[in-house]
């Protein structure tokens, strides 16, 4: 973890004198003391929460017959209001962790309520509908109280959205109204997580949509759709990461997440753009776009942005390989192609040396100009 | 995780567990009262049924049933069938038959005129693809009364019936054409009668 190498980091300073002792303290203090610190207690809260809730789904499913229905609606119900005003209570005491387990359990028992009415009348083949209900009660839980737990719950239920959509029907199109309900539930879980500071949940949110893309071009797959793939990643991630771009302010405010995400969808559109091409020549040029895109990516993001960079050295080393063993593979054996594999590798491996070199450099030049 | 307490709230904490409260709860209320009003004042038919007996883990035992009417012969859509691929309703006539059953008697892709001695149903939304050979294939559709939930292994009972083929189905179809069970029998003998409530 992070605070694990900044205490290492930390005395090793002090060690060389660069950092008095009493500062390494303060900061490390300070630190701790920060609200967004990692703490596995209150993980663990939202935890059990989701553990509750599970046995509150489960009683609902099990069709219990010792009550009546409606007295288990009502039930429901007063969990709905019993879970809400605990989490309104403890908020006003000061305590956050247990005020969004309660708040979690809110929003679940909504859609425990929603499966029950589901039972009650026999409704049938709308569980997707159904989760856009719950989705939309439990927004309401998200926004009124800004809860960050309540925001990663939405995400979750948009996941489950997508994917009860897929099971439901397997032969999805585009011309389906359905398709287009994940994308604007990423946007949605996106604005819940800038307006409610939900931090990590937002990873929920591109993941859906890179998702949400692949199984697009699964169900539908064309040169014109990779290509408007490789096209919309590239631009996105020029917007993200481009100097100059009036984008980029806010994509570098959001973290590091969007030049990944943009990254990371324009080397899947030209590996896709690859694989619908046909024969040698065309193949090369999609597997030198995508070389080319992976050097974009490191020179344009890599320095601030480790994850792009990983990214990319592993396109760049992947694709080189897929290459050679397209190219040279059937006409050098086994043996000739681990030869050339290892030269490709010790090359890439002499290029990320200076690349990493660079970086380095330009980042010293930006501390002591 | 963030802690809630020391962003800056929009709302005082007790408004906004009312807010959320009351508009999760009028939700849920709607969903009953609009099923209910069908149960109320729907116009009741009694439908020939081929059940089968899966599981769903979230909603515990149900049983599905599957109707005569679930499969509509390309002969009873008088208007015609589309002729590209497009998100439909159907929307089918039913009349009643000597036996006491209620059978489709027209079909359409557009809205159809009520009658007096007719019920209109409408079709849950699907995806229509016409078929590719010469001679029309039948349409499957659902009317969202293809579940009944019944307490945990009593399924097994409604299976044998079906088996026998001897189940049917007592729906209730409001103005709009949406159904609801009512009551579920084996053999003209009621097993489940459906409470409002």
């Amino acid at each position: 973890m992070y605070r694990g190498r900044l205490e290492k980091d930390f005395k090793h300073w002090v060690g060389m004198g660069l950092l008095p002792e009493a500062s390494a303290r303060q900061m490390l203090a300070e630190y701790d003391g920060r609200e967004s610190t990692f703490r596995a207690g209150r993980v663990l809260l939202v935890l059990a929460a989701l553990l509750l809730s599970a046995s509150i789904l489960l009683l609902v499913a099990a069709n219990w017959e010792a009550l009546p229905r409606l007295a288990r609606l009502i039930g429901i119900v007063a969990l709905i209001w019993g879970f809400h005003f605990a989490g309104a209570f403890l908020l006003r005491r000061g305590n956050g962790g247990l005020a969004a387990a309660a708040l979690v359990l809110a929003a679940m028992s909504f859609g425990a309520g929603i499966a029950l009415v589901g039972q009650m009348y026999h409704l049938s083949g709308d569980a997707a509908d159904a989760l856009l209900l719950w989705i939309a009660g439990a927004c309401v839980t998200a926004l009124a109280f800004r809860s960050a737990a309540v925001t990663t719950v939405c995400g979750g239920l948009a996941w489950a959205y997508f994917l009860t959509v897929l099971s439901e029907n397997g032969l999805g199109e585009i011309v389906e109204w359905q398709t287009w309900i994940v994308p604007a539930l990423a946007i949605l879980v996106v604005i819940l997580v800038r307006l409610t500071d939900a931090g990590r949940a937002r990873h929920l949110a591109y993941l859906l949509v890179v998702a949400w893309l692949i199984w697009l071009y699964i169900e539908n797959s064309s040169l014109g759709f990779a290509g408007t793939l490789a096209v919309g990643g590239i631009v996105a991630f020029l917007a993200a990461a481009m100097p100059g771009s009036p984008l980029r302010p806010m994509a570098l405010e959001a973290g590091s997440a969007p030049a990944f995400y943009s990254f990371a969808l324009a080397l899947i559109g030209f590996s896709v753009l690859q694989f619908e091409a046909v024969g040698l020549f065309t193949e090369v040029a999609a597997g030198a776009a995508v070389l080319i895109v992976a050097l974009l990516g490191i020179a344009l993001a890599g320095a601030q942005n480790g994850a792009v960079r990983y990214l990319g050295y592993a396109a760049f080393a992947g694709e080189l390989l897929y290459l050679a063993f397209e190219t040279l593979g059937s006409m050098l054996g086994t043996s000739g192609f681990f030869l050339i594999s290892g030269l490709l590798v010790a090359v890439i491996a002499w290029l990320v040396i200076r690349i990493e070199g660079r970086l380095m450099r330009a980042g010293r030049e930006e501390v002591s100009p | 995780m963030n802690d809630l307490s020391t962003k800056r709230r929009w709302l005082p904490p007790l408004v906004a567990a009312l807010i959320a409260a009351v508009l999760q709860t009028a939700a849920l209320g709607y969903m009953v009262e609009s099923r209910a009003s069908i149960l109320r004042n729907g116009k009741e038919v009694l439908l020939k049924t081929v059940p089968v007996d899966p599981r769903d883990l979230l909603r515990g035992d149900y049983v599905i049933l599957s109707y005569d009417i679930s499969s509509l012969p390309p002969e009873l859509f008088k208007g015609g069938l589309p002729k590209a691929p497009q998100e439909v309703t159907v929307f089918v006539r039913l009349a009643k038959q000597p036996d006491g059953f209620w059978s489709a008697s027209e079909a359409s892709f557009t809205e159809l005129a009520p009658t007096d001695d007719s019920v209109v149903l409408q079709s849950q939304p699907f995806t229509y693809y016409p078929s590719s050979s010469e001679i029309p294939s039948p349409i499957n559709v659902a009317y969202g009364i293809e579940r009944f939930y019944v307490p945990e292994g009593e399924g097994r009972v409604l299976e044998q019936a079906r088996n026998a083929e001897a189940l049917s189905v007592n729906v209730r179809v409001n103005d709009a054409g949406r159904a609801q069970i009512r009551q579920i029998a084996v053999e003209g003998t009621p097993v489940y009668e459906e409470p409002l409530y």
